[in-house]
């Protein structure tokens, strides 16, 4: 699959931290809050004093889809793929996915970790995985 | 609401109009003028979505309208159907406007198709691009493959399936019972696309999955048209025709993380609080046991069983064992859906659902049920209850 961001969006410090390896939320300076999409202002405490932090990689899982009908022909070899909303520890929620080919068995609920995954030089996503998916 | 409903009217549904949507437009309100008695002149009010594509400009123009005075617009589509309501009566009750039409018109089958990742994004050699800010298709979601409305519902689906522990089968036969319920509506509605089409369950079991855990017969049906509804002021109503309905209430009620697509609201197992239930019957001094007939949007099937549960109509839980033993069907507690739903009637942004209301409530329905109240909603983010005041 290949669908990115436009590259005005690219160099936003959400997606310049993920080109370098990292998944850095958008948190409040004041009320130490996380949040996500990032946004000018806190939506806890109302502070425009915000910045960003790197997440712990630590989620749960609260949906997910297997998709198995390309809605677009670019997409007809990516066919099933699958898609997941994650809850992060730090209380924010990602969309996110699984990494193509790997073999898991999802149930809402399970213990997830962060794996960023580098698709080109100046663009990577965070795929958030089972835990003990690469012991398996 | 001080509001009444007089007038309803709408061009054929179809896969292909082969008509501009400015012409299906015209078509429609000239349509719902004549069901209300109405004269075009008579018009001094339009509100539509933000999302349609034909002006309250073009409109004037086309029909030379001697002047608008009020028109108004609701960001998104279907997410606003009772709220354009809610904003047509709003102005009517304010003294801005005296006869308000509240159009919809789209080529969305033989057009832009919604269910389409093309809507949303751009190509760039061998790489799609996202341009969007928010869902659907936005630059956090696309990159995951995750484009479409479709695909949204399937997490919602999943989230319940999962909260509540229901097996692959319950499941299955729930929106099963929605899908095949609505069709047996829609086979004895003469405006329906699928009128001639039958749906057993087997046949429901059986269908292609488009994204996990729905399946084809889960999703609306892309549809060409346009259809309008005519407002004005209950007292006006009153010496006009017997036909007319009255807006009991009508509300709007978002909240973080809720619109566009509920990505990020706090629960995706139910997609309204108690209060956007709370704010809607309490408008109308009524209960949910006060309703006769629901009108659900049903983008999917799958936001029946949420609308149920989440404006108290049933218990948290309770949609798998109210859905599979039929309770929306003709003979059930609440009917659901009974002019077919977007899902088998046609997908109308929310129109043809309030249109199936005022058709309950004058009697005029295909599948005619014992109705003196109606509910409608678009998951919680806008709701209606129609009546007589
Ligand atoms: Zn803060």
């Amino acid at each position: 699959m290949n669908i990115k961001p436009a590259k005005q969006f690219l160099e936003q410090p959400y997606w310049q931290h993920l080109a370098k390896g990292k998944l850095f939320l958008n948190s409040c300076n004041d009320c130490g809050s996380s949040h996500h999409p990032p946004s000018p202002i806190c939506p806890k405490c109302r502070s425009f004093n915000t910045g960003w932090k790197e997440a712990s990689g630590k989620a749960t899982l609260n949906s997910f889809t297997v998709v198995r009908h390309a809605v677009h022909p670019h997409l007809e070899q990516d066919v099933p793929y699958i898609v997941t909303l994650v809850d992060l520890e730090e209380g924010v929620r990602l969309v996110s996915g699984i990494p193509a080919g790997m073999e898991v068995d999802l149930k809402v609920g399970m213990a997830l970790e962060c794996k960023v995954i580098q698709k080109d030089e100046d663009f990577a996503l965070p795929y958030f995985v089972p835990v003990d998916a690469d012991k398996a | 609401m001080k509001t009444s409903i007089v007038g309803i009217g709408q061009t054929e549904f179809s896969t292909n109009s082969g008509r501009s949507e400015l012409k299906l437009a015209l078509e429609a309100i000239l349509s719902a003028l004549d069901d209300a008695g109405l004269e075009v002149n008579d018009i001094d009010g339009l509100v539509r979505y933000t999302w349609d594509n034909t002006s309250e400009a073009a409109i004037v123009n086309a029909l030379g309208l001697p002047s608008l005075k009020y028109y108004g617009e609701t960001e998104f589509g279907g997410v606003n159907c009772c709220g354009a309501i809610a904003q047509a009566s709003a102005a009517i009750q304010a003294g801005l406007a005296s006869c308000v039409v509240f159009y919809r018109a789209l080529n969305a089958r033989s057009g832009v198709r919604f269910g389409r990742g093309e809507r949303v994004l751009s190509e760039d050699g061998d790489a799609l691009i996202s341009h969007q800010p928010e869902p659907p298709g936005d630059i956090y979601s696309a990159p995951f493959g995750l484009l479409v409305p479709g695909q949204h519902h399937a997490l919602y689906a999943q989230s319940y399936k999962g909260h509540y522990g229901l097996s692959d089968e319950r499941f299955t036969e729930m929106l099963g019972s929605v899908a095949v319920t609505q069709r047996r509506y829609a086979n004895n509605n003469p405006r329906a696309l699928m009128k001639d089409r039958s749906l057993t369950m087997d046949d429901y079991k059986n269908a292609r999955v488009i994204s996990e855990p729905l399946r084809i017969f889960d999703y609306c049906l892309e549809t060409d048209g346009a259809m309008a509804i005519v407002l004005v002021s209950q007292e006006r109503a009153r010496s006009m025709s017997a036909k007319a309905v009255d807006v009991l209430s009508a509300s709007q009620y978002i909240f973080p993380g809720s619109v566009p697509m509920y990505l990020y609201a706090k629960d995706t197992y139910s997609l309204a609080p108690p209060e956007a239930g709370e704010v809607l019957f309490g408008r109308a001094g009524l209960k949910p046991s006060d309703i006769d007939v629901a009108m659900v949007y049903d983008a999917t099937s799958m936001m029946v069983p949420l609308a149920l549960e989440d404006f108290g109509f049933i218990g948290r839980g309770e949609a798998a064992d109210f859905l599979i033993s039929g309770q929306n069907g003709p003979n059930g507690s609440l009917p659901v859906n009974t002019h077919g739903g977007l899902l088998s009637e046609g997908y109308f942004h929310g129109l043809n659902s309030i249109a199936e209301g005022v058709r309950q409530l004058r009697g005029e329905s295909s599948n005619q049920m014992k109705a003196d109240t109606v509910f409608m909603t678009l998951r919680g983010a806008s709701s209606m209850i129609m009546g007589r005041a």
